[in-house]
């Protein structure tokens, strides 16, 4: 089994066009690297310097946040889905 | 989209538009969770995740995010092109500024350049946004 990385169109550009991936069973950022090694420049999209997730991008492992399980270095097991979806936010000021 | 505005108002309010081959047929209300509401949103994120699995299953695309700006222009804030993150959809903004309720559509793009996109209503309650006008760009 493997791990499905699901990410909006949002990220598209950062994957070659690809919203659907499949990566080895890990913690998130193990499971971000293994993407950002085929894909160079995804991890800046979703960890920011310290390695933690962006405050504007939500990351679930099937209907888990992923900042209540750990963050960045929750475990993801095998036959999990995650989706990386940016949040949706603005206003008038 | 003008009657979730109406009725959130002084909060703004804010939701998903989908659809297949550049047409909308599915309009999702969603919760506004700022700390501000009247004057910034957040969609909640658990419905977005509902939402965006709504729109999956239901063989559909995320066309547009809609938000309602109740006493200003329905144009991007530099606030809205800060958090805009998703190239690919329309931002629609609905003004209450008047007593005529103003609907205007665009592109932010990664770089946060707004382009104005025309609005064409097909026939009720079904709206084909134009993807193919170069539009205004600011």
């Amino acid at each position: 089994m493997a791990v499905t990385v699901r990410l909006p169109g949002a990220l598209r550009e950062a994957t070659g066009g690809k919203t659907k991936l499949e990566v080895s069973a890990g913690t998130l950022a193990d499971i971000i690297s293994d993407i950002d090694r085929r894909h160079p420049g995804f991890r800046s999209r979703v960890l920011d310097d310290s390695g933690a997730i962006r405050t504007y991008v939500n990351v679930y492992i099937g209907d888990d946040d992923a900042r209540a399980h750990g963050g960045a270095g929750a475990a993801v097991p095998d036959g999990s889905e995650i989706m990386v979806i940016p949040a949706m936010a603005g206003g008038s000021a | 989209m003008i009657s979730h505005a109406r009725e959130e108002a002084p909060r703004e309010a804010c939701g998903l538009l989908a659809g297949r081959g550049g047409g909308i047929t599915r309009l999702i209300r969603c919760a506004n969770v700022h700390s501000t509401p009247t004057t910034r949103y957040v969609i909640d994120p658990r419905e977005q995740l509902k939402a965006f699995r709504t729109i999956e299953g239901a063989g559909e695309e995320l066309v547009a995010i809609y938000h309602s700006h109740p006493v200003s222009q329905p144009y991007p804030s530099p606030t809205d092109r800060a958090e805009a993150h998703y190239p690919d959809a329309f931002y629609i903004l609905v003004s209450l500024r008047t007593g005529k309720p103003e609907v205007r559509a665009f592109r932010i793009d990664a770089e946060k350049f707004v382009r104005e996109v025309p609005i064409a209503v097909e026939r009720r309650g079904l709206a084909r946004l134009l993807t193919n006008s170069p539009g205004r760009g600011h």
